[in-house]
């Protein structure tokens, strides 16, 4: 690889040092360590915008603007499915999202495990909604990881050792982290989002006009020369019907990842994350703006780059220099912080769901909040491990991440509406859904469909099939949770009436 | 009215990006310097928070929200 850049590795590391102290600074009160609720989702205090900040520096990641422009550059329009995936993910949160916050701050629960452990009454499933969480998310966590270790290897070939400086961030990500809890990575969102708008738009603008004169002669130019790249292809193994259930599968997806869970929980109340639902798309403009900057990449760099570059060449080779670091910054900020959010919400069901489900059920207090906050060691030490020691062991986990994560969507959200669903079906769907997964992924048979849509409909069709068997007992028992959300209203309307 | 206006905003958005996608998938024309696809996408973007908008202001109306 060709020499690095001075000056933009030295922005780059000169801003993530600022971004890790602002990440200690956040958490100098010592009430953010008090307990899991404190240090996790911040007390539940946070207010609709600086919700909407944490899970946008929650979900847009560096894997986002790295893994879209390289899809873009390789495979075309198939890149957009992110579009209608996101903003379906924002719509239909608007419609559970609220009722189960509710739940959660009622029960004062920190994970979406917890929930299912208080609606069902079963530390089985609970341990295996945790199990999943953890072994989804730490393969994703090593993409994070990937995505500053590009960075810093393209700025800093010759110069720095990159191994060494990746885990050096990380364990500074992750000292924070323990140190500050969910106000670290709250804070310096903030700044990580201000930076990516501003880097994108700049480069949205000035790179059209770089490299043909501006944006419409762009146009012109990807529709005369790469037209392929504008539609989605009819045929081939990835064609309309995998983009449309990938779309799909994906929003049901979103909020089943432990981070987004995590950053949802900090809300203050039901209607801040009504309005964040509001807003949320609003942040997909960007991501459109980014799949061309895939195109601009494809029509400008050199025949035979690697793919997986492709952004951070186009960067290299337009700007140079300070624009460099400004946007490579942008790119390692957008893998550290997401980091901290995923490290938090993994070891959150790692402490909660595996450790005291399973293991420890008399653990409780000062000593689980100190495991929760360990664990974040364990979590970051192990997507190390594996992003840097065995980048190839959880290729399939990563490629199945959503896949897998789509599974508990109906111990999760159908839970919510639905009072007779039994613990026993949901169980043997979740299972269900899992093994067809990756079934279908192993044996290459998705007959170009996405594999977690085939997996939801059997994890659907069993729990359909086999609550009947089991809906006897899931009627006549009850709990808060059940109570909460079902008999309560009832109740209220009762109450209502009586008034009336 | 409302539960017709209710229904159509909930399944506007996904009926446009899901099962009108096919027929979008093209370039031609190109509005506001976008390719139709891209286009397309772009629209709802900006129409299902409006959508979604539509939704909280009915739900309120109904007094559904707490």
């Amino acid at each position: 690889m060709q020499q690095g850049n001075l000056t933009a590795l030295s922005i780059t590391i000169f801003i993530i040092l600022t971004v890790v102290l602002i990440g200690f600074l956040a958490g100098r009160d010592k009430a953010t360590r008090s307990s899991v609720e404190e240090w996790s989702v911040g007390g539940r205090r946070f207010g609709g915008l600086l919700v909407w900040f944490l899970v946008g520096a929650d979900l847009y990641t560096a894997y986002t603007f790295l893994g879209l422009t390289s899809t873009a550059y390789t495979a075309g329009s198939l890149a957009f499915f992110a579009i209608p995936y996101s903003v379906l993910a924002y719509f239909i949160s608007y419609f559970f999202l609220p009722k189960l916050w509710k739940v959660a701050n009622e029960h004062k629960l920190t994970t979406l495990a917890d929930y299912a452990r208080e609606r069902f009454d079963s530390k089985l499933l609970s341990s295996l909604i945790a199990i999943v969480g953890v072994l989804m998310l730490i393969p994703y966590i090593c993409l994070q990881l990937s995505g500053i270790q590009d960075t810093l290897q393209v700025a800093g070939t010759g110069f720095i050792n990159v191994k060494v400086v990746v885990i050096t961030s990380f364990l500074l990500v992750a000292l924070y982290t323990f140190f500050s809890g969910i106000k670290g990575p709250t804070y310096t969102a903030i700044i990580k989002d201000v930076l990516v708008w501003a880097i994108m738009l700049f480069m949205v603008v000035s790179l059209p006009i770089m490299h043909f004169g501006g944006w419409n002669p762009m146009v012109d130019k990807i529709v005369n020369e790469a037209p392929q790249l504008l539609t989605i292809p009819t045929e081939g193994p990835k064609g309309i019907p995998w983009f449309i259930t990938a779309a799909f599968v994906s929003s049901l997806a979103l909020f089943m990842w432990a981070h987004a869970a995590t950053g949802v929980f900090t809300a203050k109340s039901a209607d801040a994350i009504r309005k964040n639902a509001l807003f949320l798309p609003l942040y997909n403009i960007v991501l459109i703006l980014v799949v061309f900057l895939g195109f601009i990449a494809f029509l400008v760099l050199p025949n035979g780059t690697d793919p997986r570059f492709a952004l951070l060449a186009l960067i290299q080779t337009s700007y140079g220099g300070i624009g460099q670091g400004l946007a490579y910054s942008t790119i390692a900020l957008a893998s550290l912080i997401p980091c901290s959010i995923m490290a938090i919400g993994a070891s959150n069901l790692f402490a909660n769901n595996i450790y005291r489900d399973l293991i420890n059920p008399k653990v409780k207090g000062a000593k689980l909040t100190m495991i929760t906050r360990g664990m974040v060691f364990v979590v970051i030490g192990l997507a190390l491990l594996f992003g840097l020691v065995f980048p190839q062991a959880l290729v399939s986990l990563q490629l199945l991440g959503v896949s897998g994560m789509v599974q508990i969507f109906p111990a999760i959200v159908i839970s919510l509406f639905w009072r007779n669903q039994s613990r026993e079906a949901t169980i043997i769907g979740l299972l269900v859904g899992l093994a067809v997964t990756f079934t279908v992924y192993s044996t290459g048979t998705s007959l170009g469909i996405y594999e977690g849509f085939w997996g939801l409909m059997a994890n659907f069709a069993a729990v359909a099939v086999l609550n009947p068997l089991f809906v006897k007992k899931a009627k006549s028992s009850t709990n808060a949770v059940k109570n909460y959300l079902f008999e309560e209203k009832a109740k209220k309307v009762d109450v209502l009436r009586k008034g009336a | 009215m409302k539960k017709l206006l209710m229904i159509l905003f909930i399944s506007a958005p996904f009926i446009a990006q899901l099962v009108v996608l096919p027929f979008a998938n093209r370039i031609d024309p190109i509005v506001l310097g976008l390719p139709f696809l891209q286009f397309w996408l772009f629209l709802w973007i900006v129409l299902t928070p409006l959508f979604t908008f539509g939704i909280y202001l009915l739900q309120k109306s109904q007094g559904g929200l707490d």
